[in-house]
């Protein structure tokens, strides 16, 4: 069946190229690049809401803002450093948590063990330094993002999903859908209210260019970052989840949690580990997003749609499964950039861009009618 | 009334039914017993709709019943009961009881709302029946507790109240999953009573689940035993209970050689 | 079910609703156009919010759809209703996806097309109003009929996405061209007529009849039927429910009335435009629904009014104050919710007295004064802060303590009832009767009361 879609596009591709003359081949080798972008940024999100749903069949509507959270954290990184001292020290308490964080993971102590709590202390003392003297680049900016966002997942967690551990699933989803809307409100009333520029030094955005068939392909150096990066830390999650004790952990709780918890499994842990990762991989899509489009959005409506999105594609590839989220992100990102050129604006026809936003919300809708357990994923279903 | 014929289900790789056949006859009370895990329940939710079978009929007062939605089923005639209770927690015994009046209503929710004549003429029909079915339990369950949200009923008043919902639906023929699991002696002796005149006086006809076996040879007249999803013995209480390929079942073969007996009731006349 | 009291409560009910008229009165002569306003806000949101608690709490299905439908009676009525004037400024400002031919769909039109021309005259606008109200009910109410339909294979939270994704692709659609020669694109309409959705009697008239609809269907066979499926549904279809039509059904005449909402409100506005029916309006309608109770008229409207409160009344709280300000009034609320805490743990003997629900606040409005008071002096603690999007945090932090604290909301299942108010209750067995329920099941007790009783007649 992919064959025969493949086999359609390649038809159409040809037909507009050589039949209408309204595109050049180039013009398709570019929008395969952008969907390949759009479509790693997707499924950095997804991983986030498959992660969530897999270890506790919730649906974190909060993650499209802690995706923002992630971006704007990084932009305050790079463009207002350094910072006063107290800012300084503020900042490097939230890092110093998320390096708290990953010190337990690592030796399975808990918060409060003195080794964990040096670690904070230096990791403290560190940050501040390095906050208030340094100004920070870009992938630093990412990094120290990426731990402080995590904080922020583990956080919502705490207080909102904790206490509500097994509580009926509705009444999950309405307080994910409050913590979204919570979390859309705090960055309007912290961060801005306008979009922000979001342009650090770097080289990978700079423009990039080559020849396909006589004519020029125009892009950026991100059309290789991206994909990178999205492998890079795929592969890691990867190996986290398959060769460390607490990715075995992982995937026995969102098996059977009372099980997990009787072998010994500390399963609030797990839970909080999860969502440390999944705000994780979601801050640096944030980052990405930011270099991609070169402005971020006003926070109330910046993690609105994508997170929707990336939701989407996780249930197409198949919702509790990591490879079905990285897949549906990737199919969404083409379904929204390469079908739009596909089906270019010419004189006599508007052109489906317009209409590119719902695509996300039909592809759900059907996949949910026919196949709801996704491409990859798996079946649940109720005992009588 | 009802003929099962070679009907066969899987899960997977489980059989859970197979090639299975029996009838019930009109205003009989038909026991279906077997170890956990034979598929009684499986039976009971092809029965009524849950699951479809793979192969096999199923046949009500001479028409096919397989691929019916459960509701359709509910309109054809059978009625069930749930080995583990499933009331509609939240609402009230009355309410429980009259829900399965509302697929026989004629008036549209229009009529409901405006309640017009002929809707509060069936809702009163529908109100008089519910008391009717729960008065088979004795004055227990009407007066205030008519009104009490279930969830706070005692457990074998739980039980009566599904009976009740399930003789609510004006269904024909009854399957009873496990009746008096988790009830005492004595509230057993009266279920086993109330199932009785369930079938002479209800006039309704009564296929049973159930693993006590004094309640099971009291009132059956027939008894089926399954046993990894095929019928090992048919017949009256007495004949199932001495054949050795149900006391092998139960009691393991040792015992089949030994040549006892799987009549392991209490005998109900003795209690006080 | 025969009620003894019946004739009481409905005396009772019209003294009720005497009040409630004098209180339109009251608040239509108050003149303050604020409170006006607020209160027909109040009464547009509660009947898309009480028609939104027949799917989600009678029924018990998650509907996050509902400002879809709000959208498509809120066109409706504004295109049919919309005033020759605006209709021409509509052309001549240049700039509108409509044509003639569409700008032409009006009720008046429709009434001189079928011969009652004087029906088609300004002074009947009301009466335009009303038909246009109904089919935009009707439209939103097909719409309806196709959210439901995914109801019949999906559960809870899945559902609840479809029903979203509904309502986002409903309002993506509505401004692209594909609609706008019916939508007037992203432009929509302005000038809207205001006098109905403004009007406390119109707006309060109208969410009458929808409490009273929704109630009669509650306490219906129907009702009945929807409550089933919420308490489980393969025990309602194996006692007869006929599942697809009754959630059909709820998704209908939830769409319907969420759809004269929707009319209500572009009047209120006076424009219909497509970002007045963003996620944010479900997410208000949602508090107002949660807050109140799963199923719970009453309480449903009680949280409308709350939502409408802190909306219409909320914006001094979105005003820019100094950050000192903001530090210290924030460090008082806090400080008063850490405290709040500490006095219920040991009110309810709760141990350990000062656990994470006690210090976190204190610690943190503590350092929140400390803040304050250090701030002079220091740079970046002094300026001015504005609390933009304040009244939202301050319904999702209700939502989230709702969720934590009483999931079923404030009213749970109950609802008012005059017999609530005198405390009468069915529920609860009179002396005589508990004395026949004990002799049932204690035949020591039975004795006891008969031996007494014989001892009471022999005196």
């Amino acid at each position: 069946m992919v064959a025969a879609i493949l086999l359609l596009i390649g038809l159409r591709i040809h037909y507009l190229v050589n039949v209408a003359e309204v595109r050049s081949y180039a013009s398709f080798v570019g929008a395969f690049f952008s969907s390949l972008q759009l479509g790693s940024l997707y499924a950095l999100i997804a991983l986030g809401y498959t992660m969530v749903y897999g270890i506790i069949r919730l649906i974190n509507f909060a993650h499209g803002e802690v995706f923002m959270v992630g971006a704007f954290v990084s932009y305050f990184l790079f463009s207002n450093t350094p910072y006063t001292v107290p800012g300084a020290i503020l900042g490097a308490a939230f890092v110093s948590f998320g390096v708290m964080f990953l010190a337990t993971l690592w030796r399975g102590h808990r918060l409060g063990h003195p080794l964990i709590l040096a670690v904070g202390a230096v990791s403290l003392v560190a940050f501040t330094f390095v906050l208030s003297t340094a100004s920070l680049g870009w992938i630093m900016a990412m990094i120290l993002s990426m731990l402080t966002t995590g904080v922020v997942g583990v956080a919502i967690d705490r207080i909102a999903y904790r206490p509500l551990r097994g509580a009926p699933r509705l009444s999950l989803l309405i307080t994910a859908i409050a913590v979204s809307i919570f979390l859309q409100n705090f960055g309007l009333l912290t961060f801005s209210q306008r979009q922000t520029p979001f342009r650090p030094e770097t080289m990978w955005t700079d423009p990039f260019s080559f020849d396909v068939l006589g004519q020029a392909v125009f892009t950026t150096n991100l059309i290789i970052l991206t994909p990178l990066l999205l492998v890079v830390l795929v592969t890691g999650l990867h190996l986290f989840v398959t060769r460390t004790r607490i990715g075995r952990a992982m995937r026995a709780t969102s098996q059977d949690p009372e099980t997990a918890e009787m072998m010994g499994v500390n399963v609030n842990r797990v839970i909080a580990t999860v969502f440390f990762l999944g705000a994780m991989l979601a801050a640096a899509a944030g980052v990405l997003w930011g270099l991609n489009f070169g402005s971020l959005n006003q926070p109330a409506v910046f993690g609105l749609l994508p997170g929707i999105k990336a939701f989407s594609a996780a249930v197409i590839g198949g919702i509790g499964s990591l490879p079905g989220a990285v897949l549906g992100g990737l199919i969404l990102g083409f379904l929204e950039n390469f079908l739009t050129a596909l089906f270019p604006r010419t004189p006599d026809f508007a052109g489906i861009t317009e209409y590119k936003d719902t695509f996300a919300f039909i592809a759900l809708i059907l996949i949910l009618l026919v196949k709801p357990s996704g491409l990859v994923g798996e079946d649940l279903s109720e005992k009588v | 009334m009802l003929e099962i014929t070679n009907l066969s289900k899987a899960f997977g790789g489980l059989q859970a039914t197979t090639d299975l056949s029996f009838s019930v006859n009109e205003g009989e009370i038909v026991s279906v017993i077997g170890p956990n895990g034979a598929g009684k329940t499986t039976l009971f939710n092809q029965i009524t709709g849950v699951y479809r079978p793979d192969s096999g009929d199923i046949r009500f007062e001479g028409r096919s019943i397989v691929g019916r939605k459960p509701s359709q089923i509910v309109h054809a005639g059978i009625a069930r009961t749930f080995q583990n209770l499933r009331l509609f927690t939240n609402l009230s015994v009355l309410e429980n009881v009259m829900i399965p009046q509302h697929h026989k209503l004629r008036s549209n929710w229009l009529s409901a709302v405006l309640r017009t004549p002929g809707y509060m003429r069936q809702e009163k029909a529908a109100y008089e029946y519910a008391l009717d079915k729960l008065s088979f339990f004795g004055p227990r369950l009407m007066s205030f507790r008519l009104h009490q949200p279930v969830y706070v009923l005692s457990y074998a008043n739980r039980r009566r109240t599904e009976m009740a919902r399930a003789m609510a639906t004006e269904a024909r023929l009854l399957l009873l999953d496990e009746p008096s699991a988790g009830m005492n002696p004595s509230e057993t002796a009266e279920i086993t009573q109330i199932i009785r005149r369930m079938r002479d006086e209800g006039g309704y006809t009564i296929l049973l689940v159930e693993h006590k076996m004094n309640l099971v040879g009291e009132i059956s007249d027939r008894v089926v035993v399954l046993d990894y999803g095929r019928k090992i013995a048919e017949g009256s209480y007495r004949d199932v209970v001495d054949d050795p390929a149900v006391i092998e079942a139960y009691l393991g073969k040792r015992a089949a050689e030994e040549g006892r007996t799987a009549d392991l009731g209490v005998d109900l006349e003795e209690l006080p | 079910m025969p009620d003894p009291k019946r004739n009481r409560n409905r005396l009772l009910t019209l003294a009720g609703l005497g009040v409630v008229v004098l209180l339109l009165y009251l608040i239509d002569n108050s003149g303050s156009s604020k409170l006006v306003q607020a209160f027909a806000l109040f009464s547009i949101w509660g009947i898309a919010a009480v028609s939104l608690n027949l799917v989600n709490g009678v029924t018990g299905i998650l509907s996050l759809g509902q400002h879809g439908f709000m959208l498509i009676g809120g066109y409706v009525t504004a295109l049919l209703i919309l005033p020759v004037q605006s209709r021409i400024r509509i052309i001549e400002s240049g700039r509108s996806s409509m044509t003639e031919e569409t700008l032409s769909i009006s009720i008046a039109n429709f009434f001189s097309a079928i011969g009652l021309e004087s029906l088609a005259a300004p002074e009947y606008l009301w009466l335009q109003f009303i038909v246009a109200l109904f089919i935009g009910g009707l439209a939103a109410s097909f719409f309806g009929l196709l959210v439901g339909i995914p109801s019949l294979r999906l559960r809870g939270d899945y559902l609840a996405i479809v029903t979203l994704g509904f309502g986002e692709i409903i309002r993506l659609l509505a401004a692209t061209s594909m609609f706008s020669p019916y939508t007037n694109g992203a432009l929509g309409f302005a000038g809207v007529p205001a006098e109905f959705g403004k009007s406390v009697w119109w707006t309060t008239a109208i969410l009458g009849i929808t409490v009273f609809v929704m109630a009669r269907l509650k306490y219906s066979s129907y009702g009945r039927a929807l409550q089933g499926i919420r308490e489980d549904e393969i025990a309602a279809a194996a006692m007869g429910v006929n599942l697809a039509y009754s959630k059909i059904l709820a998704f209908v005449l939830t769409a319907f009335f969420a759809g004269v909402a929707g009319g209500l409100w572009v009047s209120w506005i006076g424009t219909a435009r497509v970002d007045q029916f963003l996620f944010t309006l479900m997410f208000f309608l949602l508090v107002a629904v949660s807050v109140g109770g799963t199923g719970s008229i009453t309480g449903v409207l009680m949280g409308t009014a709350i939502v409408v409160f802190i909306r219409q009344y909320g914006d001094p709280l979105e005003q820019t104050y100094a950050l000192t300000d903001w530090l210290r009034a924030g460090g008082l609320i806090v400080l008063a919710g850490g405290f709040g805490a500490f006095i219920y743990r040991a009110a309810r003997r709760l141990r350990p007295r000062l656990n994470a629900m006690v210090w976190v606040p204190l610690g943190l409005g503590t350092l929140a004064f400390a803040a304050a008071l250090v701030a002079p002096g220091q740079g970046w603690l002094e300026g001015s802060f504005r609390g933009f999007g304040l009244r939202a945090i301050l319904l999702s932090v209700l939502l989230v303590v709702i969720m934590v604290f009483r999931p079923e909301g404030v009213f749970g299942r109950s609802e008012f009832s005059w017999a609530a108010v005198f405390r009468e209750r069915r529920d609860r067995p009179s002396d005589e009767e508990r004395g026949q329920d004990a002799w049932l099941s204690n035949p020591d007790l039975a004795d006891r009361l008969a031996r007494q009783e014989k001892r009471e007649g022999d005196e």
